[in-house]
């Protein structure tokens, strides 16, 4: 099948997960063996990498199940195109963008029309950030433990989501983003900071009420 | 709801200033904005300062998130079923 919109051109520039791994023993090797069709080879690769691709669709969509799904469908993905991988750029980062591309697909067939929907890269206005232009409540800082900020993040409209893992976990650029969301640079940066504010909300009213169920705080 | 702040009447609003805050990130500059009145804003305005520091924050905890998590032994079982079924792979293999 070949999957329209899907880049399995090498990118120049490494993401943030990627980008801060070094070169892994013995995937180089693996790579070679795989084109090959080994299926241990196969095995190697899904063992050096799955915990990546697996965390990254997980960020991306929210829930366990859906990231399980998408991953075997990057791994599926990845062993009958590995043969075009020339090693031009780092397989990690390769195997990312296949995947974030696999995933914006994904959510585009169900509907989730990232840009052109409105209202779901624009949540709607229940969803929105509350400005704050008065309160004096306490500070975040310092205050926030990650399973209280996972669980924030799962709780983000998709829109919100998409790009602030995309940015603030993944470490993609304003001007990337907007590539793959087939948005405008400026509507990253908008997105992202309305995904903050969103996040800012949901971790107080989390630290106001330590027992409430965020995704039920943040409808 | 006016934007201005009353006690500030010539000085940029909170609205003002937060609407610059997407562009203010975007570029690295909020912890030093050029623009002579919304520095000054952020200056006097503990509300804006406070909500910087916490996005910030926010920005600086999503590292955390990079984290890898184990994905179940099912979903390697459902792609060796799916690298079977698939047959340039399963040609490939015969081969060997």
């Amino acid at each position: 099948m070949e999957v329209q919109g899907l880049q399995m051109t090498e990118a120049k520039t490494a993401p943030g997960l990627f980008k801060r791994n070094p070169p892994i023993a013995g995937e180089a090797e693996a790579i070679e063996r795989a084109k090959a069709g080994d299926a241990e080879a196969f095995s190697k690769l899904y063992a050096l990498h799955k915990r990546r691709v697996y965390t990254l669709c997980l960020r991306m969509l929210g829930n366990v199940s859906e990231a399980e799904d998408m991953t075997q469908e990057a791994f599926l993905h990845l062993f009958r195109k590995i043969g075009s991988f020339r090693g031009e750029s780092a397989f990690s980062t390769w195997l990312h963008r296949l995947t974030v591309n696999l995933v914006l697909m994904h959510l585009r067939k169900k509907g989730l029309q990232l840009v052109s929907l409105e209202e779901t890269i624009n949540p709607s206005e229940e969803d929105s950030p509350k400005r704050d232009f008065g309160s004096r409540d306490t500070q975040l800082a310092g205050s926030v433990d990650r399973v209280a900020l996972e669980r924030a993040v799962a709780s983000l409209p998709p829109g919100y989501r998409m790009v602030f893992v995309l940015h603030d976990v993944e470490g993609f650029e304003h001007n990337e983003i907007a590539v793959m969301l087939e948005c405008s640079t400026g509507n990253s940066k908008s997105q992202l900071h309305k995904a903050r504010l969103k996040l800012r909300e949901l971790l107080r009213q989390a630290e106001a009420t330590p027992q409430a169920d965020l995704k039920e705080a943040a409808l | 709801m006016t934007l201005k702040d009353s006690n500030r009447p010539n000085s940029v609003s909170c609205a003002e200033f937060q609407e610059q805050l997407p562009d203010l990130f975007a570029a690295g500059a909020t912890g030093h904005i050029e623009d002579s009145e919304l520095a000054g804003h952020l200056k006097t305005c503990e509300n804006c300062s406070a909500l910087i520091r916490d996005l910030e924050y926010i920005a600086e905890q999503a590292k955390q998130l990079l984290q890898p998590q184990e994905p179940s032994d099912n979903v390697w079982k459902k792609i060796q079923e799916g690298l079977a079924t698939d047959t340039s792979y399963a040609a490939k293999s015969h081969k060997e």
